[in-house]
């Protein structure tokens, strides 16, 4: 934060006591130099002109003029690209080619900061750019050049919006895009958009119901005795995963859940244990929430076309 | 697309017309010129390249040259600032002079209105934030689990230090909101014009409030800078960025002017 200097006669509060010196705002380009960027790339008058050659980078021609005062960055994250001719398409193409290694006749659709959660451990997030282009959705890192995650479109079987809480602690989106091999979880700086255009551009990206999230109990299996852990079970297009509390990634995942059986036996939250058995294997569950047992029973039908027992 | 073979103009501004004298220079050094049109007129400069590119520090030393004409433009009278990049090209049928010409004449209603409600004022940005450390000292969660740390071991207390943090940001967060609609409220008192930036710069540890673009009279940035120092005297825990004041960038447009 910029303090800045103080130059005139304290002025009186409205009660009487003085308030300290009207602040004075600084012009200072070490500390304005971010808010100017944004202003001159952002802002000013904009032209109905058909003549303009490029607004703030990007080359004009037939674009929604209303959107011309955005910033190219701006323009790309909400994939304003489609709106554009050939020729200037061709152009921005060749510029984000130096950037991102794109195939001859691959566009960019959109564009934003974002990146990808590394499945294996330590599980971390690494930064980069997300890249929607008309056959790909990636994560590219420029430096050092990595490309962090990717996946054709045709792959992509399901894309739906987890809230997850991020290290600086408020709640943030993450777009969750499952394909036939793995869900990946990729944060982005719009992800509401990002998987709108997706649905819009994917060749047949199907809509998902959204992740039903529930508090279950997973008997972990111990070297000594089973222990059953507190923690958040996930129903969703990539199946079921089981995620302790304070673990960062989860302990388990299954795919395709073939069946589903209620046995009685004590849990902490009841006398009913949901035995589930998948490709992965058999776990035991607990929970508390009837709709999640009732979505977990149901998803046996819908995925495998299997019969549930009871 | 238009041929790019012909020349073009980069704009900086509109302004007012009449006024003649050297301009000086623009980005890269470019001869400043203007197009004028009833009682109007646009900066420019005669451009033949594409449009500005490349690596981040020559972009940013441009867009800081451009700003630099505005502001001084601004400094001599009223100006309607124009983004970074607009280049207005010819053709065969109208060279771009004839563009930007007609483009003031089509919309000198409008242009002259805004540059009148302009006339005289200068943007200033605020950013108010709010450090969690101090904003929260009060919390009783937090003050709950500050005693608790006391009495645990080092190893604990740091995996505590960062759920108080947690908890810090948290309730931060909802002073934040509770204070918005009355820091808004008084700092709409203090200018005739308005905008909300939705990017806001905080610092580590700071969860920010609000951020004004204010348009204000230049004989009255003071009354601005008075409620500021009003508001850090009466919440200790504010963090303020307050910069300008600037040529109106975030009043410049003109509703009505596009074809949308």
């Amino acid at each position: 934060m910029t303090e800045p200097s103080a130059a005139v006669a304290p002025p009186q509060h409205p009660q009487g006591g003085l308030v300290g010196p009207a602040l004075q705002p600084t012009r200072d380009l070490g500390a304005t130099l971010p808010d100017l960027l944004d202003a001159l790339l952002d802002k000013g008058v904009y032209l109905d002109l058909d003549l303009i050659v490029t607004v703030a980078g990007i080359p004009l021609i037939g674009v929604n003029l209303r959107a011309a005062v955005a910033g190219v960055e701006t323009m790309l994250e909400h994939g304003m690209m489609r709106g554009w001719d050939e020729q200037t398409r061709a152009w921005v193409r060749e510029s984000l080619a130096r950037n991102v290694p794109l195939s001859a006749d691959e566009e960019v659709v959109a564009r934003m900061p974002g990146g990808h959660r590394r499945d294996a451990p330590p599980g971390d997030w690494r930064p980069g750019t997300v890249y929607l282009t008309s056959r790909r959705l990636l994560v590219w890192r420029a430096d050092p050049r990595e490309m962090l995650w990717q996946a054709a479109l045709e792959d992509i079987i399901g894309i739906d919006l987890r809230t997850e809480r991020s290290v600086g602690g408020e709640d943030r989106d993450r777009l969750a895009v499952t394909t036939r091999a793995e869900t990946a979880l990729l944060s982005v700086a719009a992800p509401g958009r990002l998987m709108a255009l997706l649905r819009e551009h994917g060749p047949d990206a199907p809509t998902h119901a959204p992740e039903l999230r529930a508090q279950v109990w997973y008997l972990e299996e111990r070297r000594g005795a089973p222990a059953w852990r507190g923690g958040t079970g996930t129903l969703g297009p990539g199946g079921l995963t089981w995620q302790g509390a304070g673990d960062v990634s989860p302990a388990v995942r299954a795919r395709e859940i073939r069946t589903v059986q209620v046995r009685r036996a004590r849990t902490p939250v009841g006398r009913q244990v949901l035995l589930v058995s998948a490709d992965e294997g058999t776990v035991r569950l607990a929970t508390r929430d009837a709709a999640w047992a009732r979505a977990l029973t149901s998803s046996v039908h819908e995925h495998s076309g299997g019969d549930p027992c009871h | 697309m238009t041929p790019a073979t012909t020349e073009g103009l980069y704009l900086y501004a509109v302004t007012a017309g009449g006024a003649e004298g050297d301009l000086g220079t623009g980005i890269d050094d470019a001869r400043l010129h203007r197009v004028s049109a009833r009682d109007l007129a646009a900066v420019v400069h005669r451009h033949t390249s594409g449009p500005y590119g490349g690596a981040d520090e020559d972009v940013r030393r441009r867009v800081v040259e451009h700003s630099e004409v505005v502001d001084r433009l601004w400094q001599a009278g009223a100006v309607l600032p124009v983004s970074f990049n607009v280049i207005v090209a010819g053709n065969a049928q109208a060279p771009a002079r004839r563009q930007v010409a007609g483009w003031l004449d089509r919309h000198a209603p409008r242009l002259t209105a805004r540059l009148d409600q302009v006339t005289g004022r200068g943007e200033l940005q605020v950013e108010i934030g709010l450090e969690q450390h101090e904003a929260a000292a009060g919390d009783p969660r937090v003050l709950a689990l500050r005693a608790e740390l006391e009495e645990r071991p080092a190893g604990v207390r740091r995996l505590m230090t960062k759920r108080l943090e947690q908890l810090e940001r948290d309730a931060t967060a909802a002073l934040a909101g509770d204070l918005y609609p009355e820091l808004r409220r008084r700092l709409v008192a203090t200018a005739p014009d308005i905008a909300e930036n939705r990017r806001m710069h905080p610092e580590r540890g700071v969860v920010p409030v609000l951020g004004l673009s204010l348009l204000v009279p230049l004989d009255q940035v003071d009354q601005v800078g008075i409620e500021l120092s009003r508001i850090r005297a009466e919440l200790p825990a504010v963090r303020i960025r307050y910069v300008g004041p600037w040529p109106p960038y975030s009043f410049a447009d003109l509703p009505g002017t596009t074809s949308t």
